[in-house]
């Protein structure tokens, strides 16, 4: 039972680790919070959800097609919103109020488009494109069903979920410390001022932030289905809290904290799931009350901020 | 003298008629809350639903007659949305009885949403219509404000359930049990009877499993684990739509299957259910045959083929699916329409009065209503059946239990 919790927890908290991966990347780079960032995983579960529905599209590939589709959203979006914001008094405070009215519309939106019934994928979808994964890896094809991990059985879209979520940290590390984008990425989360001054265009590189921010979203909405039971258009504002909890734990500004915030906070909720079942859901409130009495910077914070 | 006796008695009789006429209101304000978003909408909106489709069919023939002014009068409809959310269902419905001064007060459905309204309207004095918030803790002797219209109160529930696992279980080879249940007032008042029930059975059946968790649950996977490692004969799941739906997906996706399994929702929501969690899901799971599938014989209203008619013919545009909660909703206005005929005030007192003279007598398309002495509704029971795919790939209900009112033997342990 313990190893089976902690190795569910460590599966549960990479998948919230993606989700509160974007959230971060936005609030380190433009030191705003994007209220409305689970009402963009809910928009990328809906997708993934109409292309399987309408074309019977696997939800593997739609991965990379809510990804781009969203950094593409967030280009103009950012322009619409954040520029404004930013030359605000308190753009921090003023963000709260912006993105919580944007969650609201695109929440209202989708249910009006949508309905309120929940909606789902059928969980062997997942579990067919680990399986084909696993087949081109072990030269034929395994069944297609959970999947079996340090002797335990976990469902397959759990494992593609860890996985990705796993591929998601270390494509946004290459990005931040490989790429000439990631470095002045990094320039503007350290100071926006001296990135402004040095002749960077700041707009420019947090357009391309705000951007992955949505994609990151978009790419656990395609996994929500899997991982949180069904999908509705109310589940974002749920989303945003858990994942603002995750990044406080591991650290406001620190994509590596998110990851570290993550898993703590899947492992935690599962071994309460173990063992006080009724009491799993105050887990998160307790955990950011925990942190920010005992460490207010987060588990790797030594700043607010850090690149 | 006897012409004029009977000139001045018909006199009388016009003038006090004029009179009652003179005082009935232009409307009957029925005040209600619906939530269009959130985790309550699935069991709201078709309650909701059923309601506005009763009102809409009572005002396009003059309105509701009232036998307090011995005349027909239309229905006026207030709802306002409480997304969910019983904070704000608290401040609406307070504003339903200040601001609107609504003639009705009919609670949202399902227990969570209606447990705000309880200590609202006993306050107010206002007779709560509760739709289907059946939650035990809100039937008690000292509050005459409440009455349960067209659910059974939770505590009767699962007596089917129970009885079948006590009674025909040990049979079966059911010693041992699991149970895990949402904590709520509509799903913890259940594991409560059923705890008690099976208590009291002396069957030799066991809870080796006993587990409750939040009500917006929405993973399972370790708890299933945890259930399995019980090794138990049945696993009984008392949840919410969405709390099945992501049980019922954790165990297929997890490959367990269990020998019997109970959950609430495949029967009172199928169409939902169906949609999300699939036929193989639903296949050989233990449900409540609810009355959206049973074609009870009525004496008032629509008969559930009717009814159905009527609801896809009216919505057929709405994703709003039919199921158990439409039903309700519709049985509500029924109830309503027959106290409204029977009441001789709209007076709270009185019209509760001629609610509970309705008790034993009326028969709708929701089973027979029938009410205990504290306004719970124990009339329309919930049969215990089992889903079963047919061979055209469409699910069935096959009734098990109670015995009477069976059409089919269980599978145990599922293939």
């Amino acid at each position: 039972m313990l190893v089976y919790s902690l190795l569910a927890g460590l599966l549960f908290g990479l998948y919230f680790s993606l989700i509160g991966l974007g959230l971060n990347l936005v609030f380190g780079v433009m030191r705003i919070v994007n209220l409305a960032h689970g009402d963009f995983l809910m928009l990328g579960a809906f997708l993934a959800f109409w292309l399987f529905k309408l074309f019977a599209v696997n939800p593997a590939p739609v991965i990379a097609i809510a990804f781009l589709a969203f950094v593409i959203l967030g280009l103009p979006l950012y322009y619409l919103l954040v520029p404004r914001l930013l030359r605000a008094k308190d753009p921090g405070m003023l963000s709260f109020i912006l993105f919580f009215g944007l969650s609201q519309v695109i929440e209202a939106v989708t249910t009006i488009a949508f309905g309120t019934s929940e909606r789902s994928i059928p969980g062997d979808q997942l579990g067919r494109a680990v399986a084909l994964v696993a087949g081109l890896f072990a030269g034929k094809a395994p069944e297609n069903g959970p999947v079996e991990l340090m002797g335990q059985t976990f469902p397959a879209a759990w494992v593609a979920s860890g996985v990705a979520s796993g591929c998601a940290v270390l494509l946004v590390y290459v990005y931040l410390y490989r790429t000439r984008l990631g470095y002045l990425t990094r320039a503007v989360m350290d100071n926006r001022e001296e990135a402004i001054a040095t002749g960077i265009n700041v707009h420019r590189i947090s357009a391309l932030a705000f951007g992955i921010g949505l994609g990151l979203a978009a790419v656990a909405g395609v996994f929500a289905p899997f991982m949180l039971g069904s999908i509705t258009p109310a589940m974002g504002a749920e989303v945003t809290v858990t994942a603002f909890a995750v990044i406080v734990i591991g650290s406001l500004g620190n994509p590596l904290g998110t990851v570290l915030g993550g898993v703590v906070y899947g492992i935690s909720y599962m071994l309460m799931q173990s063992y006080y079942s009724s009491w799993a859901n105050l887990l998160p409130y307790v955990l950011l009350i925990a942190i920010l009495l005992v460490r207010p910077s987060g588990l790797l914070g030594r700043r607010v901020r850090r690149a | 003298m006897i012409r004029l006796s009977i000139f001045a008695a018909l006199m009388v009789l016009v003038t006090s008629a004029a009179v009652q006429a003179a005082d009935a209101p232009a409307e009957i304000k029925l005040g209600t809350l619906y939530a269009s978003s959130g985790r309550y909408a699935s069991i709201s909106l078709p309650v909701h639903d059923g309601l506005k489709l009763w009102i809409e069919q009572r005002n396009a023939d003059g309105g509701v007659f009232v036998k307090a002014f011995n005349r027909k009068i239309p229905l006026k409809l207030i709802a306002y949305d409480d997304q969910s959310n019983t904070a704000t269902a608290a401040t609406l419905y307070n504003q339903l009885i200040t601001q609107d001064k609504v003639d009705i007060l009919i609670a949202d459905s399902g227990s969570v949403l209606t447990s705000v309204a309880v200590p609202i309207a006993r306050d107010h004095k206002m007779l709560l219509i509760d739709q289907t918030g059946t939650g035990a803790a809100f039937f008690t002797a000292d509050n005459p404000y409440i009455v349960l219209m067209a659910d059974p109160v939770s505590s009767i529930w699962p007596k089917p359930l129970a009885d079948f696992l006590t009674h025909d279980g040990p049979g079966l080879g059911i010693k041992r049990v699991a149970m895990l249940y949402a904590t709520n007032d509509f799903t913890g008042t259940q594991a409560n009877a059923v705890r008690k029930f099976i208590k009291d059975s002396n069957s030799g059946v066991d809870l080796v499993f006993d587990e409750g968790v939040p009500t917006d649950t929405s993973n399972y996977t370790v708890l299933l684990n945890n259930i399995r490692a019980a090794n138990p004969d049945a696993v009984v799941h008392l949840g919410y739509a969405p709390n099945d739906i992501a049980f019922l997906r954790n165990v297929q996706d997890s490959g367990i299957k269990f020998k019997f399994l109970f959950c609430i929702y495949p029967g009172l929501e199928t169409e939902l259910l169906e949609k999300n969690v699939g036929n193989k899901g639903l296949n050989y799971v233990f449900t409540y045959v609810p009355s959206s599938e049973i074609a009870y014989e009525t004496n008032f209203g629509m008969s559930l083929k009717d009814y159905n008619a009527e609801w896809h013919k009216r919505y057929a545009n709405s994703q709003v699916e039919f199921g158990f909660n439409s039903v309700a909703g519709y049985t509500t206005g029924l109830v309503l329409e027959k106290a409204l005929a029977a009441t001789e005030s709209l007076d709270q007192l009185e019209l509760r009065k001629a609610i509970f003279s309705l008790s034993g007598n009326l028969k709708t398309l929701d089973g027979t209503f029938e009410l205990d002495a504290n306004g719970a509704q124990v009339g329309e029971i919930t049969p215990l059946g089992q889903l079963i795919v047919d061979e055209h790939d469409h699910l069935k209900f096959v009734t098990v239990w109670p015995h009477a009112v069976a059409n089919g033997k269980p599978i145990y342990p599922r293939p």
